[in-house]
């Protein structure tokens, strides 16, 4: 058996309506003055009423300002106007971007200092301030990981920031906050969700018996439920199994790590912009195969424990949940190819810098297959 | 116990090694166009280590305390470096428990991992080299 560690910071509630108990949370955490953290189009689509309620008898204060592609000067300002308003305690209600931000935030506002200083793994060895996430999609698992990525425009990168300090105190799990989220975003995050689950499996270095569990459960449940969740927003059960699955996916890839998926899709999002979520759907078919010489049997067992196939040949089993994975695609109107999705035509130049940048994104690291230059080359090509 | 009975000895295994590294014409290649600069910070024993190939030219090794201020810094147990050299270490795993703790951009630095893998042939080389020399 593998070595591992396993850690999960963050308490865990779930409930219809729990956004509307985010500030007796806070209170919980000692918190006195809120800094409360979210994006334009929830604050002003009134979306977080019920939420924000909740803090009418409790001082807070509101950054609705952070962009889908969060940023230093972003998350530095927001950490000035904290500090100007004295708030000791963070909510972040939104997506990836929103709970990232908060989570860099967070560092800067507890530990002050230029914010370069503190990217790294492992580089933070103290509590920060209590952070409680409400997410508004199902998909990222931001609200329980250990990490945070967000870019510098200056120097044109993503700054990576992991500690298991960052790990939010609390994560608020309400489907009834996703359900204003389109279609074509709930397919895409939730396919997010499912290379978690899957790149978590197959990270063979590091995944245990008790990420193994979350991984399988959560990619049945993303198989389950992600066509009603996108083709009827309203479904709050569809929706309920689809943000527990994220989370639980999230919980797996913070321990276990991602794969060649991840670094190929971060890749796209730091040079075309491309959606996370789409670009994971698009590779993930790709890393499958390229692992599948040896994960076939990691593969074949997690096709036959979310019920995709019941073959007994790994790499029948491995090919029915390849099949599976383009299924789920097609029926929830996800674009299959890179060209699909709005990339333009790849010249030697776009794949050489691509290439640099997934050969250097740590979540290749994780992969249960050595990744070549070559390899990530073809990679590209292929999914194009 | 500690494999690196003190400072010197670590200075001397690691100031070698990377000695020979820069010997190879495949690592160093790769080394120098990573433009980095490099410090591991040992403890038990404590050991700086610093490797600077920011010019893109030559890669200079130094050991002991530097004004230099690095790009990467890499902290961990002597004891996990010896490990590590011996390509006994899964680097995953060491950075998901904490026993690796890294600061500054570290995917620079992990694009350096499979580059410097020729150099698990190299340290146990280094390695009795030194045994033999200090015995």
């Amino acid at each position: 058996m593998n070595p591992f560690v396993f850690h999960v910071p963050t308490k865990i509630a779930f409930a219809e309506g729990a956004g509307s108990s985010t500030c007796e949370i806070v209170k919980e955490l000692a918190g006195n003055k809120a800094l409360i953290i979210t994006d334009k189009p929830l604050l002003e689509g009134g979306y977080l009423t019920s939420v924000l309620e909740g803090f009418e008898d409790m001082p807070h204060v509101i950054f609705s300002d952070v962009p889908s592609d969060s940023d230093v000067d972003c998350v530095n300002t927001i950490a000035e106007l904290a500090r100007t308003e004295e708030c000791d305690c963070i909510v972040a209600i939104g997506g990836g971007s929103v709970m990232d931000t908060a989570k860099v935030v967070n560092i800067c506002l507890t530990l002050g200092g230029e914010i370069l200083e503190y990217q790294g793994l492992n580089n933070i060895a103290e509590q920060l301030l209590p952070l409680v996430a409400v997410p508004t999609t199902a998909g990222t698992g931001s609200e329980v990981s250990m990490v945070a990525m967000v870019k510098d425009h200056t120097e044109g990168k993503k700054l990576l920031f992991g500690s298991r300090y960052l790990a939010p105190s609390v994560a608020i799990l309400d489907p009834l906050l996703t359900v204003s989220l389109p279609p074509k975003l709930t397919a895409a995050t939730g396919l997010d969700a499912l290379t978690h689950a899957i790149e978590s499996y197959v990270a063979v270095i590091s995944n245990s018996v008790f990420t193994d569990s979350l991984c399988t459960d959560s990619a049945r449940m993303v198989f389950e439920n992600l066509r009603t969740a996108t083709k009827n927003g309203a479904d709050i059960e569809a929706r309920s199994q689809m943000l527990v699955a994220s989370t639980m996916a999230g919980v797996a890839f913070t321990n276990s790590g991602v794969g060649v998926v991840h670094a190929l899709a971060h890749s796209m999002g730091a040079k075309f912009g491309t959606h996370h979520g789409i670009a994971n759907s698009i590779f993930l078919p790709h890393g499958i195969l390229f692992n599948m010489d040896i994960a076939a049997e990691r593969y074949a067992r997690l096709a036959r424990m979310v019920g995709v196939s019941k073959s007994t040949k790994d790499l029948t089993a491995t090919k029915d949940l390849l099949d599976a994975i383009e299924q789920l695609c097609i029926d929830c109107g996800l674009p299959r190819r890179l060209r699909d999705a709005g990339v333009p035509e790849l010249n030697n130049s776009d794949i050489e810098e691509l290439v640099v940048l997934a050969v250097s994104d740590p979540a290749i690291m994780f992969n249960p297959k050595d990744c070549s230059e070559k390899d990530i080359q073809e990679l590209y090509e292929r999914a194009y | 116990m500690q494999f690196f009975a003190n400072s010197d000895e670590l200075h001397h295994v690691m100031n070698e090694l990377w000695m020979r590294i820069g010997r190879d014409p495949d690592m160093l290649e790769k080394l120098l166009a990573s433009k980095l600069i490099v410090q591991f910070q040992y403890r038990e024993p404590e050991g700086r280590v610093t490797i600077d190939c920011s010019d893109g030219i030559e890669m200079r090794v130094s050991t002991g305390e530097q004004l230099l201020k690095p790009i990467v810094e890499m902290s961990m147990k002597a004891d996990v470096a010896h490990e590590f050299w011996l390509g006994k270490v899964n680097v995953p795993f060491a950075i998901v428990s904490g026993k690796i703790v890294s600061r500054g951009p570290v995917q620079k630095a992990l694009t350096l991992l499979p580059v410097i893998k020729p150099a698990f042939d190299i340290y146990p080389n280094v390695i009795s080299q030194f045994k033999t020399v200090t015995a």
